[in-house]
């Protein structure tokens, strides 16, 4: 028991000077910073390129990420986690109780002074980063049908009822803001028995496989672009906004004041197009989401070799 | 002994009573709303659940019972060391991940959920057949052999009738288990009450949940009835036991 005890004092003491030797600052710190992440791959992303700029900038920072959208929202709430990246569809709907809007600036103002007034929660600035949700077809599919927009779609589903299925996951298929509501818009219907649900990450793989014409997806995902897959225009603007923002309590950014300032650079790059490529370096290419995410900050000179 | 039954007795009744409230406070809750709102779609789910699980159950028990007489044959009495130990390492690999194995030679949907249910559902059937055939009273065999009886008569007059029991409860344990489990098929696109259950757990809703995960805890029970059912049927009266059945409830 006791060489145990040794040796695991031992070796807390070796990983905390490990910790602490990676950038030669220990001891001066500006603070010590949980940075969260959701479970999927751009959320990795993202948590991991404000770590490591952050830790750039003279802070101690841990990672608090795979975690679901709720729970990390309690995280923030709670004080386990500081600031993360959340999208203002997100913010609008499940947190603030309030209609889902598709104008990006509308949704990111309404978000921003609700949730400051009401939970002490800030949205720093928005990046051009558009993670909404999709409808897409194969390339060839597509064509071959003469489907550009979902308005095209829906006439397609309207003149040929029963003959298209579509992979959806499941807070998709059930969401007021989801298939109900594009079906509603667009004025077509699939059908229930033409609705196949699946895990989320599978949708774009059935759709590869042919095993559905339609899929669901979201504008960011790598594998748009892996598959050679078509995002279906919304042309009826239907879909929410779901802009990246980084979210913060109140009182963190009360008590680090240059953090908004600190992390504006980081909103102005990361768009769509940028936040797809990232995810397909990891997620196609197989690439670890440390490696990209530093090699895109020394890229934009946010870091040093 | 009285005073055990009239324990039993008071827990039946609270246990049924607790049933009761329970469907009380769900209906009056709006729990199942999900399935009044959406009949069609809850019968669409319905009719896939069951199609999986039937299909998953009548393969098992196709494979299983079979294999399980053959590796009992004397002649073959070497492979079932290798068989069973088979089938147990198969039980042995969680669900999800004989799905997503699956899943990359057999697409997604109904196939690779029928498949990794088939290979769950293998192991108890295959296990109860063997041991059930083992257990047969060897004096048994001998005198039915004694009377001139040929392999293959002895198999279907004595031993098969005698190992009933057994055979069925490994069927009963399988497919019930089986409804369980066919929940994760929505992971790969099979259907089911999975989908329900799931979109619950992703949306936090317990109407969803509910109307899910209740009409698969029915069913569950509802089939093990049936099956207890067709024991009657399927063993010989001579046979059958009045006593309490193989898990100590009265049969």
């Amino acid at each position: 028991m006791k060489k145990f005890l040794t040796a695991s004092v031992l070796g807390a003491a070796a990983l905390t000077l490990a910790a602490c030797g990676g950038d030669g600052a220990s001891g001066e710190t500006k603070g010590e910073l949980t940075v969260g992440g959701k479970n999927f791959t751009e959320q990795f992303v993202l948590a991991k390129i404000t770590s490591l700029y952050l830790e750039e900038n003279g802070y101690t920072v841990d990672e608090a990420t795979n975690m679901g959208s709720e729970v990390l929202r309690q995280a923030l709430e709670s004080s386990q986690v500081d600031l993360y990246w959340e999208y203002t569809g997100t913010g609008l709907v499940n947190y603030l109780g309030q209609e889902p809007v598709a104008s990006s600036e509308e949704a990111y103002n309404i978000v921003k002074e609700t949730d400051a007034e009401e939970n002490a929660i800030e949205w720093l600035d928005m990046a051009n980063l558009n993670n909404t949700y999709t409808l897409m077809m194969q390339q060839e599919v597509a064509d071959e049908m003469g489907i550009s927009s979902v308005s095209d779609l829906a006439e397609y589903v309207n003149s040929n009822p029963g003959e298209l299925t579509f992979a959806s996951n499941a807070e998709f298929a059930s969401r007021a803001d989801g298939l109900a509501g594009v079906e509603e818009t667009y004025g077509f219907e699939f059908g229930d028995a033409n609705i196949v649900r699946m895990d989320s990450g599978l949708t774009y793989q059935a759709l590869n496989d042919a095993q559905v014409e339609v899929a669901m997806g979201f504008s960011t995902d790598s594998r748009i672009i892996g598959f050679d897959l078509l995002a279906l225009e919304d042309d009826l603007g239907f879909f929410p906004a779901y802009n990246a923002a980084v979210t913060v309590r109140s009182e963190v950014l009360e008590e680090h004041g240059e953090l908004e300032e600190l992390l504006a650079p980081l909103a102005e790059l990361l768009d769509t197009e940028t936040m797809s490529e990232l995810n397909y370096l990891v997620d196609i290419e197989q690439q670890n989401e440390s490696e990209v995410a530093k090699e895109w900050l020394v890229e934009n000179g946010l870091m040093e070799e | 002994m009285s005073r055990q039954l009239l324990f039993t007795k008071i827990f039946k009744w609270t246990f049924t009573l607790l049933i009761v409230i329970f469907f009380i406070w769900a209906f009056t809750g709006g729990y199942f709303q999900i399935i009044f709102d959406r009949p069609q779609q809850f019968f669409h789910l319905l009719r896939q659940h069951v199609l999986m699980v039937a299909v998953s159950s009548a393969l098992a028990i196709a494979v299983a019972i079979p294999l399980g007489i053959f590796v009992t044959r004397p002649k073959f009495k070497k492979l079932e060391w290798i068989v069973l130990n088979t089938a147990n390492l198969g039980q042995t690999i969680p669900s999800i991940a004989i799905l997503a194995i699956v899943m990359t030679y057999l697409g997604i949907g109904f196939n690779s959920a029928v498949f990794a249910l088939f290979a769950f559902s293998v192991l108890p059937i295959l296990r109860n057949t063997v041991a059930g055939i083992n257990s047969v009273n060897p004096s048994l065999r001998d005198a039915a052999k004694g009377m001139g009886l040929t392999p293959a008569q002895v198999l279907r007059k004595v031993e098969l009738p005698n190992a009933m029991y057994p055979i069925m409860a490994g069927v009963r344990t399988a497919v019930v288990m089986n409804i369980g489990t066919a929940a994760l098929a929505y992971l790969v696109g099979g259907g089911g009450f999975g989908d329900y259950i799931f979109t619950g757990i992703v949306m936090r809703s317990n109407e969803y949940l509910l109307s899910g995960a209740v009409p698969v805890t029915l069913m569950a029970v509802l089939v093990d009835y049936m099956l207890r059912q067709s024991e009657r049927v399927l063993i010989p009266k001579g046979l059958q036991r009045s006593a309490p059945s193989d898990n100590g409830e009265a049969a």
